[in-house]
């Protein structure tokens, strides 16, 4: 059936003359360019709402062309015949006459003819000229123009159908005729409609009654729906052919098709012929003879229905629909598909389904992105069901595997026993049932064309599905490398969503090609396996599409595989260079954070007891469900600066579920740490998880239990190093500390020490063993070795190192591998880091008094911690006494107390002289003549010790001597030790008695283990009776500072005496006096020169409220070495009482002849007041008297 | 040719398109895979449906997503997203959305009360470290009643009798 003309049919007449004059085919014209009509609404009371044409066109036909056959019994479109007639009038609209003698009449007959037909509407259209001038007498006419006339003369109802046309260039002027002419076409379908519709209900009501038949009320009905066609009411259309369908699937429920011929009889073309084609066979003819097959009607309805949505656009479903139809209606043919030519079903679903493909590109248009992408996988799917096609054909003749993934469409395929005669016609799949190749190309062909589909629908998951498929193909057909690749690719799509069941199959097809591929199990293979050991694991094997009993033995193959894998990994081939095998024992396999495995620690470790290092419990899951063989399982922990402890253990295997282990760790660094890593390895591989995350992590979800903390307890007994100051510190010399080795428990054959700090230089060639001991030692530029250490040995190594001024404290780290005589094998390492205070606890300043040829230095010993010291002694000691002719005496040899914030004041007295022995300070000439300047430096030395210090020493001695007596005891000293400064450090009470009496009572609120407590008593009570020694034991600290002698060039002594005999002195009594400057240049530079002058200037401080100073108070004078500058003055003292004298300042004038750096140099002056410490008793004056005063010159 | 539908499997898939659960009714073990490729492509179609929806869509059914080979898929979307996935076994009759939909009603209401058991996420412990929200594995034991739920529906769907009520 052809398709129908999308026009509705419009007669016209008008009288002969007319329709033969160019006049007509003029308005015929322009009549036509009006069309088609527009927006037309159908309103129509059997629909709920407005049906809308957009667009119908007209085809003008004139009316004696028409023929009222009534030949076909065949309901045919509404449309075939004219909905409307026309009829032209063309007079002057005044021209009554004429209208009434001759049109009038024309008109009637046309009318007679018209009117009767059945759901045909009529207009009259009159047409006059414009420029037909209307005659001035027309004006009181009164028997109205030839339109009133028309109107009067056929309207025989409401409804208007004559319309008058001005006709001219306008276009506007056709729109009241347009109008009409879409009013009447509709009224005239409408009706048609309504009509049809009635037979169509009452034939649909005679369904039960016999006689009826599906075929006729088909045809009926699809009248209808090409009506609605033939006026692009599509949608309408397609309504009929639903409710057709539907009305089959009732018939097909009810089992009851006779009306249709047999399912299916195959013709010879009918499994490759485009399946939305209607001109492939006569379909209507052969429903309106009853014989058309199911099979047949089926296709027709569909394709209707197809070319119906396609009209409207609504494309994407034509291939939604066609794939659901292929599908369900493929599975209805299987059921006769023995009686079918073989290949048959499937020839004609794949052909069909790539004809629809075709058939929907060539319909489709101007469709928008989504709808695109809708369209594209629409069609993909519409191409894997051809591919699916190919899966079966494949399968049935042998080219494919009947096994996942092709087998998941297997249908056993029916085929007649006999040879049929008939075949399939299908080219394609004609060459492809000859030829592996040929297939093989087709179903990649089709396969990529559809995986393209679905890429530009965004169907991503399809997308990998078919390239699963492909890959399974490349598999079948032996290109490994291929498939592999795909497989090696497809898992990462599964994972990140969990679709652990597809990553799986993926992953053990990955394996099996690469099995196949007879690869040697290498790094790649490797981690495929463990990519699917975790998918295993996390998964718990719930979704792996495999037996439960089976699938145990595969993995632990698997596992026994991959062991044997990671031993051979890498191991060489024969022939490997040296060097090659020596990095590749360095390549590691390391795995992170395989999920079958998952390592707990307990958070405290244990220790060894007998040996050096601490255990460690771990618990160990393994989520396979056989065991792993391993060789080690460690855990790496992380302390404070760079601090690592290395638990570890060795295994055999791992058993599924958890497993208790313990892991040891030979060096024993107490502290709390943080869990790190742990490790397991298998031979070569080397599993390991990290459990320290980034601190700049962005899930803080994460991180709130992502941190393990452990604890290791203190180990006393163990190999340590500790560090401190040495005993003496030099100023002015390279600075030392002491590296403290104590073997602890263990006897120890070799110790290698390192010292490290940042920006400080170990000197360790210079070291030398403090306390000369016989310890064997070397000292490299680097190490430290110290060999064959007993039991409980402490070797104290003093180790120079560059200036640390600028630090406080000192952190260095110490790195100690040693090997104990019991385990030679193990090579421990104990890694620490210690810090050490560089600062001193004391601080000294010095004050200098000088006095002629003696000086008096007052040194100030403070302390600068917030701890008591206690000084020893201090000394002053010169450096050579032969050569510097100096003489140091002490003011006080005796040893100070203890102190605290407190300053001590030592003043020593420095006697500049080398024949003579000084038995006073103070009052001691001396010769000067060959006095040698000092320029060595003397040395301050003082001792001291913190109180902490002391009292510990008193604790060994304590503790030293109770187990003198019981030796039994003697593996608790350290232990005792320890346990008497934790004490003392719970509570400051004891300090204060200490101090005082030297009793020690230790508070006693700690707990205390049950073997220590007898000792602990026992030592208390040593404590308790202590008291402070006469001299000091115990070690002291020594602090020796250089000290320069201090110079000044001129040393004055100023002193003011009164001459007077009386030796009462009244108030208002002139007193005189001398005032004599004694200048020495003993400590200066210019010390032997005679001549050396220097000027200077003195001054009497006046004192107003005591002394009245008469005389030459201010003056300049010039010095010499050891002369004495005199003057006279009179004092008057103001009032009685007692008061000293003034006090005179002495400074020496800049030089004149020496410049220092462009300014007057002024020499260093000491000015010393001798009667500083003189006072005058003055008496108050009695009665009155007169004095002459001697004015006096100046 | 009988009436009721078979159901092949179902799928549930959380909302952030994790398994949650396939089951498959086919006696074949081998073609269990292919439900669970169903399930994962579903996806794509779901994805689909709800974006040309445009979010504005408050029906939860989906409709037919997608017939291939021997199955017909049809999709469900409940208010939080989980995913539920139906394979029935294509045949040539009408298959009412109502029916459909009466089946994917009846499978939610078995996912929320499996669901609202409070002991179900907290049993899984081990695998809580890795990743908080995934509290439901696949095939965990502790589904078995949802199992069981799950089973019986498709068992009342498949026999005849029932159908008529849809």
């Amino acid at each position: 059936m052809a398709l129908q003309r999308k026009s509705v049919i419009v007669s016209y007449a008008a009288s002969p003359s007319f329709l033969s004059s160019p006049t007509w085919d003029q308005l015929k014209q322009t009549l036509l360019s009006q069309l088609p009509l527009r927006n037309i609404h159908w309103k129509t009371p059997s629909r709920t709402s407005i049906r809308t044409i957009q667009e119908l066109d007209i085809s003008l036909v004139p009316l004696d062309t028409i023929r009222d056959e009534l030949a076909s019994q065949v309901p045919a479109t509404l449309l075939e015949k004219p909905l409307l007639n026309l009829y032209f009038v063309t007079c002057e609209n005044t021209d009554l006459e004429l209208y009434r003698t001759t049109i009038k009449r024309q008109i009637k007959e046309w009318h007679a003819t018209v009117s009767n037909r059945k759901n045909q509407e009529w207009i009259i259209l009159h047409v006059i000229r414009p420029d037909a001038k209307i005659p001035s007498g027309a004006f009181f006419q009164l028997k109205g123009s030839v339109l009133d006339k028309l109107k009067a003369d056929f309207n025989t109802d409401k409804r208007d159908r004559c319309v008058q046309l001005i006709w001219s260039t306008n276009p506007s002027m056709w729109g009241e005729f347009i109008t009409k002419l879409k009013d009447g076409i509709l009224s005239a379908f409408d009706s048609a409609v309504t009509q049809r519709e009635d037979e169509v209900r009452r034939s649909e009501s005679q369904r039960q009654m016999p006689g009826w038949n599906f075929c006729t009320f088909f045809i009926l009905k699809e009248s209808l729906a090409s009506s609605f066609e033939g006026v692009n009411l599509c949608d309408e259309a397609l309504l009929q052919y639903d409710e057709l369908e539907a009305s089959f699937y009732q018939a097909l429920k009810e089992k009851n098709l006779s009306w249709f011929g047999v399912l299916i009889s195959p013709a010879p073309k009918d499994d490759s012929n485009p399946l939305l084609s209607l001109s492939k066979k006569p379909y209507r003819d052969m429903i309106l003879a009853n014989t058309i097959t199911v099979f047949d009607f089926r296709i027709y309805l569909l394709t209707r229905q197809c070319q119906l949505l396609a009209q409207s656009g609504r494309i994407t479903e034509v291939c939604k629909k066609t794939g659901a139809f292929l599908g369900a209606f493929g599975r209805r043919l299987r059921e006769v598909e023995k009686d079918l030519p073989r290949f048959f079903l499937q020839s004609w679903i794949y052909s069909s389904a790539l004809s629809v493909v075709e058939q929907c590109d060539s319909w489709a248009s101007n469709l928008s992105e989504a709808q695109l992408a809708v369209f594209n996988a629409g069609k993909g799917e519409l191409v894997e069901l051809a591919r699916s096609q190919l899966d079966l054909i494949g399968m049935h003749i042998g080219f494919l595997p009947q096994s996942p993934p092709f087998s998941s469409v297997w249908v056993p395929i029916l085929s007649s026993s006999e040879p049929s005669t008939t075949k399939i016609s299908n080219t394609q799949i004609l060459t492809a049932l000859d030829s592996e190749d040929a297939f093989y190309s087709l179903y990649t062909h089709t396969t990529t064309r559809a995986i393209d589909l679905y890429a530009n629908a965004g169907r991503r998951k399809f997308a990998l599905k078919l390239h699963g498929s492909l890959a399974a193909l490349e598999l079948h057909r032996g290109h490994f490398d291929a498939a592999l690749t795909t497989y090696n690719s497809l898992p990462a799509h599964y994972a990140p969503h969990m679709w652990t069941s597809l990553e799986c199959s993926m992953l053990q097809r990955a394996l099996e090609t690469h099995s196949a591929l007879g690869k040697p199990r290498n790094r790649e293979w490797i981690h495929i396996l463990l990519s699917f050991l975790a998918v295993y694991a996390q998964s718990s094997g719930a979704d792996m599409l495999v037996k439960e009993e089976i699938k145990a033995a595969y993995i632990s193959r698997l596992v026994d595989a991959l062991k044997s894998s990671a031993s051979e990994l890498d191991s060489g081939k024969p022939g490997c260079s040296l060097l090659l095998s020596f990095f590749q024992t360095l390549v590691d396999l390391p795995h992170p954070d395989h999920p079958a495995i998952s390592v707990q620690v307990s958070p405290t470790a244990t220790l060894a007891r007998i040996k050096d290092g601490s255990y460690l419990e771990a618990t160990i899951h393994n989520r396979l469900p056989c065991a792993l063989p391993i060789e080690e399982i460690s855990v790496i922990l992380s302390g404070k600066d760079a601090d690592r402890q290395r638990f570890s253990v060795t295994a055999n295997s791992l058993n599924p579920g958890a497993s208790k282990v313990t892991l040891f760790c030979p060096t024993s660094n107490a502290g709390t740490y943080l869990l790190e890593s742990s490790e397991i390895r298998m031979s070569r591989l080397l599993f390991n998880w990290i459990y320290r995350k980034p601190s700049t992590n962005k899930v803080p979800r994460l991180t709130k239990s992502s941190n393990m903390l452990v604890r290791i307890p203190r180990d006393l007994l163990a190999f340590d190093v500790q560090l401190r100051q040495p005993p003496r510190v030099e100023f002015g010399q390279s600075p030392t500390i002491i590296v403290a080795v104590s073997t602890g428990r263990n006897e120890v054959s070799k110790a290698v020490i390192r010292l490290s700090a940042p920006s400080v230089i170990f000197d360790c060639q210079d070291v030398s063993l403090f306390e000369n001991d016989s310890t064997e030692a070397e000292f490299t530029l680097e190490h430290i070795i110290l060999h064959n250490l007993s039991r409980s040995k402490t070797v104290e190594l003093l180790v120079p190192h560059s200036d640390v001024s600028g630090f406080n404290a000192l952190t260095i780290s110490i790195e100690v591998d040693y090997v104990t005589a019991d385990e030679s094998s193990i090579t421990r390492t104990l890694k620490v880091p210690r810090v050490i205070s560089t600062s001193l606890p004391i601080s000294v300043n010095v004050e200098d008094f000088f006095r002629g040829k003696q000086l008096f230095s007052k040194f100030t010993v403070s302390t600068l911690s917030h701890q008591h010291v206690r000084i020893a002694s201090v000394l002053l000691e010169p450096p050579d006494l032969d050569t510097s002719g100096l003489k140091v005496v002490t003011s006080s040899p005796r040893k100070r107390n203890i102190m605290s914030h407190r300053y001590n004041q030592h003043i020593f007295c420095f006697r500049s002289d080398q024949t003579d022995q000084a038995r006073f300070a103070l009052a001691v000439w001396y010769n000067l003549s060959d006095f040698i300047p000092v320029r060595d430096p003397l040395t301050l030395d003082v001792k001291y010790r913190m109180l902490r210090e002391e009292v510990e020493s008193v604790i060994d001695r304590a503790i030293d001597e109770v187990l003198a007596d019981l030796p039994e005891w003697h593996m608790h000293k350290t232990a005792l030790h320890a346990k008497f400064i934790e004490m003392l450090e719970s509570d400051a009470s004891w300090v204060e008695i200490y101090t005082i009496s030297g009793e020690l009572n230790v508070p006693g609120k700690i707990e205390i283990s049950e073997e220590l407590r007898d000792p602990v008593e026992k030592v208390k009570e040593i404590l308790r009776a202590h008291q402070h020694p006469e001299s000091p034991h115990g070690p002291w600290h020594e602090i020796r500072i250089p000290v320069d002698v201090p110079s000044m060039t001129i040393v004055a002594a100023a002193r003011i005496e009164l001459r007077t005999k009386s030796p009462h002195l009244y108030a208002g009594q002139p007193i005189s006096a001398v005032l004599s400057i004694h200048t020495t240049f003993h400590w200066g530079p210019n010390l032997n020169d005679k001549e050396r002058q220097y000027t200077m200037q003195y001054d009497v401080e006046e004192m107003v409220k005591e002394w009245l100073v008469s005389g030459k108070k201010r003056g300049n004078f010039s010095a010499m070495d050891d002369t004495i500058f005199s003057v006279p003055i009179t004092l008057v003292a103001l009032h009685h009482g007692e008061f000293a004298l003034p006090r005179v300042v002495v400074t020496a004038l800049p030089l004149t002849d020496e410049m220092t750096m462009g300014s007057m140099a002024i020499p260093s002056t000491e000015t010393c007041q001798v009667h500083g410490a003189e006072k005058v008793l003055i008496l108050p004056r009695g009665g009155r008297s007169t004095f002459v005063l001697d004015m006096g010159s100046t | 040719m009988p009436p009721g539908l078979r159901i092949n499997a179902v799928a549930f898939i959380s909302a952030q398109n994790h398994p949650i659960i396939v089951r498959t009714f086919s006696a074949q073990d081998e073609t269990a895979i292919k439900y669970h490729y169903i399930a994962h492509t579903s996806l794509d179609v779901i994805e689909e449906r709800v974006n040309a929806a445009g979010g504005k869509s408050t029906d939860c059914y989906l409709g037919l997503l997608y017939a291939m080979e021997d199955v017909a898929v049809y999709g469900y979307i409940t208010p939080l997203k989980v995913k539920i996935v139906l394979a029935l076994a294509l045949s040539d009759s009408v298959v009412r959305d109502v029916e459909i939909n009466m089946i994917f009603k009846a499978l939610h209401m078995a996912y929320y009360s499996s669901i609202s058991n409070p002991f179900l996420t907290h049993s899984d412990t081990s695998d809580s470290s890795q990743d908080g929200s995934r509290t439901l594995t696949v095939g965990s034991t502790k589904w078995k009643n949802f199992r069981r739920r799950i089973d019986e529906i498709t068992r009342v769907v498949g026999s005849p009798s029932t159908t008529s009520v849809g």
